[in-house]
């Protein structure tokens, strides 16, 4: 008990985020399981710097949050332009950059 | 001693279990807005999680953030473009999906149980950990040792705001043409 239970929780929400990302066809729904992923990471270093005793995994906390903020705020932007061009919020049909 | 031990154990486990029911729900619901309702819970526990855990600024970060400006954020959007229901049907590529988030979180546990995962005694004892979490240390660290991230993550936001206002503007022509009519 400890650090094992931070890991697994961790590890499962990681992966309930990464099946979500693929299983999924609404962008929207796609971001909210790529945040899942980074709180998942969030939560392990924050864990971490509670066991470790040291600051450093709460300081990297505080980066990914910055990180992901700036990543949804630009990703929404980009889907609202889309969805303004195109009408359409399913990623299987927006594939004109398909080859 | 024992029993707020065994208190503080029981809280951590059965809070890390909701956490993760309430990610289930994100992927599980079929209607974007019950995804978010649910996002926000697991944001909520995450955070009561970093409470036990003594990161009490980390804590309040995320409920300000994540589970304030993110996701209403994400409910505006939502109420913007329309929450459509998505029907969820089983095709190859979803189970192959399904095969591969397996097999990750596998490797994942393997990676856990197997290695060295022993908790390294860290430069602050006891005495001192009380205050680690708390805005005081984290603002020391921060701007001593970590200060070059920090900068980079301002320049981060500043490029984040400017790239999202060029993405989201309307054309100009189109505005003064609403305008004028």
């Amino acid at each position: 008990m400890g650090n094992e239970f931070v890991l697994i929780i961790s590890a499962s929400i990681f992966c309930i985020g990464a099946t979500g990302f693929l299983i999924r066809k609404n962008p929207l729904v796609m971001f909210m399981s790529l945040e899942l992923m980074l709180n998942a990471v969030n939560f392990l270093l924050v864990g971490y710097s509670h066991f470790l005793k040291s600051l450093d995994g709460q300081i990297f906390a505080l980066i990914v949050m910055t990180v992901a903020a700036a990543e949804v705020v630009v990703g929404l932007g980009i889907i609202l332009t889309i969805f303004r061009t195109r009408h359409e919020l399913n990623v299987d049909e927006i594939d004109a950059l398909k080859g | 001693m024992e029993i707020n031990d065994l208190v503080y154990q029981s809280a951590i486990i059965i809070i890390g279990l909701t956490a993760v029911c309430a990610s289930l729900g994100v992927i599980l619901c079929s209607s974007p807005i019950y995804s978010a309702l649910y996002l926000i819970g697991n944001m909520v526990c995450l955070a009561m999680l970093y409470l036990l855990y003594h990161a009490e600024f980390i804590a309040a970060v995320q409920i300000i953030v994540y589970a304030g400006a993110v996701m209403i954020l994400f409910l505006f959007i939502i109420a913007l473009l329309g929450g459509k229901k998505e029907l969820q049907e089983h095709t190859l590529q979803r189970t192959i999906a399904f095969g591969f988030a397996g097999l990750l979180f596998g490797e994942l546990l393997l990676a856990a149980t197997v290695g060295v995962t022993k908790p390294i005694e860290g430069i602050f004892d006891p005495v001192n950990l009380k205050v680690i979490g708390g805005a005081k240390a984290i603002g020391l660290t921060l701007y001593s040792k970590h200060l070059v991230p920090f900068e980079l993550a301002s320049i981060l936001l500043l490029v984040a705001t400017i790239g999202v206002i060029c993405l989201a503007k309307f054309p100009l022509k189109q505005i003064k043409k609403s305008l004028n009519s």
